[in-house]
C-alpha cells in the first residue's frame, strides 16, 4: 500500500502551506477508494447463523480472506485440554466453501499426535475432498498453504499451527485475496493477535445441559464462540460479540442456543432444523 | 604392491611384488597406502562423468576396485593388471558415435574425445573400442600401437591375435599353465581343437575367447538403468547463470515431451544432470503422481529443483532423462490454449499438480489423501493413500460414518493410558487422570462396544483362539466439568481393565 512519500512534502509546490492539506486529503481519498475497489466484487459464504452473518461483511465469511480460529480457554479459565471444538467449528465453516479440494496442512507432533479424524469430519464435508499435508517446519507449512491458495480447483486452505508469523500471515492474506480462496489458521491455543486476518474467532467447548447420567444425547456439541476481530464487518453493540451455538449431528444444523435454554435440558430445536432423511442413525 | 605407474614398470617392478623386493630393485621408490574406498569413489565419479557419452556405463567387474580377493588373499582375476591400476570402465556406445561424426569416424572421434577430456583432468588412461567388451578390454590393456586401440567392425579376430593371452581375462592358474605350454598369444588358441581345451581347462578359456570374438553375448550390467528416453544438450561455451540453465532445461523438456508423445507414454520420473567443466556431475530429479508429458507443468515442477543445482565453474553439457515412464493414461492432449493455461485443467488436475509440487519439497509420504477402510476399529478406519492412488468414491466416507456412533474430531495416533475412577468395574468413568490432570466426568454417553476383529491376525502374527471371547473395547464419550469432551475406552477383561484416551470430541 502506498504511503505518503517524503518528496511529496519536499516538492516546492507542496511546500506552500495551502497545498499540503489538499495533497494529504487526496492521498487519503485515494487510499479509501483503493479500499472500496478492493471490497467490491468480493464474495462471501454465509455461516448459516443469521445473527452472526448480520455482523460479517457481505453477510458471511469472505472467500478471499484469512480467517483465524483459535481454541479458547475452558469456562473455568484454564487452558482447554484440547482443540476438538475449534476444529469442529473450523470444519463446519470450511464445509460451506466448495466444491473442490480442501488443503489441510499440519505439523506432526510425533507419538502424541492427534490428527483430524475423517469419520467425524464427514458431518461437515466429504473427507475425500481433503488433501492432507504434513510439514515439519513452519516455513514449509506456510509455503504449502500459499501454494494451495494459488492452485486452481482448491476450495479452502487450512493450516494448523502454533506459529504466529506476521509476515507469513500477511503473505497468506494477500494470496487469499488475489485468488479468492479462503485461508484458515487453526490454533490449538490463543495466539498473539495478528492484524492481517479478516475475522478471528475464539472457540471453546461449552458444557451441555445436565441430563441424567448415562442418558445418551448423541451428536450434540455446544461451543462458545467469540468473534474477536471483524474487519470490514458491521460493528456490534457488544464489545466482543459472542454466542453459544449448538451443532446437532442428527439434523446437520448449527444454531444459536436461545438464552432461555442455556442451562436447562431440552429437546434440540428440531422444529427449525433442516432434517436430512438420508441420514439415519442405526441404533444398536 | 597394488598398482604401479609407467616409470615403476619400466624399472622392472610388477604388481603383487613385495615391497621389500621392490625396494631392493628401486631404493628410492615412492609409495602410498592403498585407499580402495577412495579409489572406488573416484572410479564412480569418472563413471558418472562418462554418462555424458552413453547411459550404459559399468565398472569393470574384474577391476581391482570391485573384485573381491579370494581365500588366499589373492585377486582371482586379471592378475597381470594392465596399465597402472586394474580399474576399468566399460561403456556401451552402440549408436552414440553419431553425435561426434559419421559412422566409424564418429566413433573414433568419440574415443579421442574421451581420452583427451580425461587427460585434461589429469587422468592417464587408455581407451579402446571394439565390437565386444572382451576385445576392448584386451586392447586397452595390451595393444602395443596407438592405432590398434580402435578396432574396426568385425576386426577383433585379427586385432586380438598378436596380444598376449593375459588379455583373455583368465584365472591366474590357467594363465600360468598356458604360458608353460607355450601358448603366449591369443592367436595361438584359435587353431587349438575346442573339445580337449575344454576338457583340460574347463569352460573359462573358451567362454572368454568366444566373448572376446563376439561368438557369445556378454551382458554388461549398467550402473544405473539406462532410461529409454533422454535428450542432451552440449554447450560450446560453459554456462552458469540460473536463467541459462532454466532455458536449457525447457528446451530439453520440449524435446523429451515430443519423444514421450511419439511413444504414447508419460513420464513418472525425470532426471536432469549437469556435466560441469571440472568433470563432476550434479543431478536432480522430479517425480509426478501421474504419467505426465505436459511441458509447462513439468517445467513448473523443475522450477523448484533447479535452484538446488550448482553449476560450479560452468556447465558444458546437460542431459535430461525419463528413467520411469508409464503408459499415457491421461486425457487427450488439450488443444493449445495459450491464454487460459491455468484454467483449462479441471479441478482434479489442479489438485494433482499441487500435490506433485508439495510432494517434491515435503516428500511423497507427507502429501496424502484420507481413505476409508472397511473396519470397525476406529484406528483402522482411516488410512492414508498417496495422491496417485485411485480417488475415493464420493460419499464413501459419509456412508461409513452414518453406520457408527458419534466420533471424535481428533483421534490420537496412539491411545494414551489414563487412570480412571469408576464406582463398579463395569460402570462408566466418574473421574480420569490424563497428562497429570484430573478431569471430573459430568456426562457420559455409552458404552459402545467394539469387538476385536478376530479374522485378522494380531500384531504378533497369530490369530485369536476360537474358544476365547474376543477382547472388546467399551467406548464412552464423556464430558468433564470444564466442558471438554473426550473419547475413552476400557480394554481387557473387566477384572483387569485398562482405560485409554483415544480422541477429542468437538
Amino acid at each position: 500500500m502506498s504511503v505518503i512519500s517524503p518528496n511529496v512534502l519536499a516538492s516546492p509546490a507542496a511546500n506552500q502551506q495551502g497545498q499540503v492539506l489538499p495533497t494529504l486529503r487526496e492521498q487519503v481519498r485515494r487510499l479509501e477508494r483503493a479500499h472500496s475497489i478492493q471490497r467490491t466484487g468480493r464474495m462471501a459464504v454465509p455461516t448459516g447463523i443469521a445473527t452472526i452473518d448480520a455482523l460479517l461483511p457481505e453477510g458471511g465469511m469472505l472467500t478471499g480472506a484469512l480467517h483465524e480460529i483459535e481454541a479458547g480457554p475452558a469456562p473455568s479459565g484454564r487452558i482447554a485440554s484440547h482443540d476438538g471444538a475449534a476444529l469442529g467449528f473450523a470444519a463446519c465453516l470450511i464445509g460451506r466453501f466448495g466444491p473442490g479440494t480442501i488443503l489441510w496442512c499440519r505439523q506432526p507432533l510425533g507419538t502424541l499426535d492427534a490428527p483430524p479424524y475423517a469419520p467425524a469430519l464427514s458431518a461437515w464435508f466429504d473427507p475425500a475432498r481433503l488433501l492432507m499435508v504434513t510439514a515439519r517446519r513452519e516455513e514449509d507449512l506456510f509455503w504449502a498453504m500459499e501454494e494451495g491458495l494459488r492452485a486452481p480447483g482448491i476450495a479452502a486452505v487450512l493450516g494448523e499451527t502454533r506459529a504466529a508469523d506476521p509476515t507469513a500471515g500477511r503473505r497468506l492474506s494477500l494470496a487469499a485475496e488475489k485468488n479468492g480462496v479462503p485461508a484458515f489458521l487453526l490454533r490449538p491455543q490463543p495466539a498473539p493477535p495478528q492484524s492481517v486476518c479478516t475475522t478471528r474467532w475464539r472457540v471453546a467447548s461449552a458444557a451441555l445441559p445436565s441430563t441424567a447420567p448415562g442418558l445418551a444425547d448423541p451428536g450434540i456439541a455446544r461451543w462458545h464462540i467469540e468473534l474477536r476481530r471483524n474487519r470490514f464487518g458491521t460493528p456490534s453493540t457488544e464489545e466482543m460479540p459472542s454466542w453459544l451455538v449448538e451443532w446437532n449431528d442428527e439434523t446437520h444444523h448449527l444454531a444459536v442456543v436461545p438464552q432461555a435454554r442455556h442451562g436447562s435440558a431440552g429437546p434440540s430445536p428440531a422444529g427449525i432444523a433442516r432434517t436430512d432423511p438420508n441420514r439415519q442413525r442405526l441404533v444398536g | 604392491m597394488a598398482a604401479l605407474n609407467a616409470h615403476a614398470r619400466a624399472a622392472g617392478l610388477r604388481p603383487h611384488m613385495r615391497l621389500a623386493d621392490a625396494r631392493t630393485l628401486v631404493p628410492d621408490l615412492v609409495t602410498a597406502g592403498v585407499e580402495s574406498e577412495a579409489d572406488r569413489r573416484l572410479l564412480e565419479a569418472i563413471a558418472n562423468w562418462c554418462d555424458r557419452y552413453t547411459p550404459w556405463v559399468a565398472l569393470d567387474p574384474l577391476g581391482a576396485a570391485i573384485a573381491e580377493p579370494d581365500a588366499d588373499g589373492r585377486l582371482e582375476a586379471c592378475s597381470a593388471g594392465g596399465f597402472g591400476g586394474d580399474a576399468g570402465l566399460l561403456l556401451d556406445v552402440t549408436g552414440c558415435g553419431h553425435l561426434f561424426g559419421e559412422d566409424e569416424a564418429g566413433e573414433r572421434a568419440l574415443l579421442t574425445d574421451l581420452v583427451e577430456r580425461l587427460a585434461r583432468h589429469d587422468f592417464t588412461c587408455r581407451a579402446a573400442m571394439a565390437d565386444t567388451a572382451g576385445a576392448a578390454w584386451a586392447l586397452a590393456r595390451y595393444a602395443e600401437r596407438q592405432a590398434d586401440l580402435f578396432c574396426p567392425r568385425h576386426g577383433q579376430r585379427e586385432a586380438l591375435a598378436p596380444l598376449p593371452v593375459d588379455g583373455l581375462r583368465l584365472n591366474t592358474p590357467i594363465l600360468e599353465t598356458f604360458l608353460k605350454l607355450g601358448l603366449r598369444r591369443i592367436g595361438d588358441l584359435y587353431a587349438l581343437p575346442r573339445a580337449p581345451l575344454a576338457r583340460r581347462f574347463g569352460d573359462q578359456p573358451l567362454t572368454r575367447l568366444d566373448q572376446a570374438l563376439g561368438r557369445v553375448d556378454e551382458p554388461i550390467e549398467p550402473r544405473r538403468v539406462p532410461p529409454a528416453f533422454r535428450t542432451r544438450l552440449a554447450f560450446a561455451e560453459p554456462i552458469g547463470r540460473p536463467e541459462d540453465i532454466a532455458a536449457a532445461t525447457s528446451r530439453l523438456l520440449a524435446a523429451l515431451c515430443r519423444q514421450l508423445e511419439q511413444a504414447g507414454v508419460g513420464a513418472r520420473k525425470l532426471e536432469i544432470a549437469l556435466y560441469r567443466v571440472d568433470g563432476s556431475v550434479d543431478r536432480t530429479g522430479i517425480g509426478t503422481s501421474r504419467p505426465n508429458r505436459d511441458n509447462p507443468r513439468l517445467m513448473k515442477l523443475f522450477g523448484e529443483k533447479l535452484g538446488e543445482l550448482d553449476p560450479g565453474f560452468g556447465v558444458e553439457l546437460m542431459i535430461l532423462a525419463a528413467p520411469e515412464v508409464e503408459e499415457w493414461s491421461g486425457t487427450q492432449d488439450l488443444l493449445p490454449d495459450t491464454d487460459a493455461a491455468g484454467t483449462s485443467f479441471g479441478n482434479e488436475d489442479g489438485t494433482i499438480d499441487l500435490a506433485d509440487r508439495l510432494a517434491l519439497r515435503l516428500g511423497t509420504e507427507n502429501v496424502v489423501r484420507l481413505v476409508p477402510r472397511d473396519s470397525h476399529l476406529p484406528e483402522r478406519v482411516q488410512t492414508t493413500a498417496p495422491i496417485s492412488a485411485k480417488p475415493v468414491p464420493e460419499g464413501a466416507w459419509a456412508r461409513l460414518a452414518s453406520m457408527k456412533g458419534a466420533r471424535p474430531t481428533r483421534l490420537l495416533q496412539r491411545p494414551e493410558l489414563v487412570s480412571v475412577t469408576a464406582l463398579l468395574p463395569d460402570d462408566p468413568p466418574r473421574q480420569f487422570q490424563w497428562r497429570r490432570h484430573a478431569h471430573r466426568v459430568v456426562r457420559v454417553e455409552g458404552p459402545e462396544r467394539l469387538a476385536d476383529e478376530w479374522w485378522r491376525p494380531r500384531s504378533n502374527g497369530k490369530y485369536a483362539l476360537a474358544s476365547s471371547m474376543p477382547p472388546a473395547r467399551d467406548y464412552y464419550r464423556v464430558e468433564d466439568d470444564d466442558g471438554g469432551r473426550f473419547w475413552l475406552f476400557r480394554d481387557g477383561p473387566h477384572n483387569a481393565a485398562r482405560w485409554f484416551l483415544h480422541g477429542f470430541c468437538a
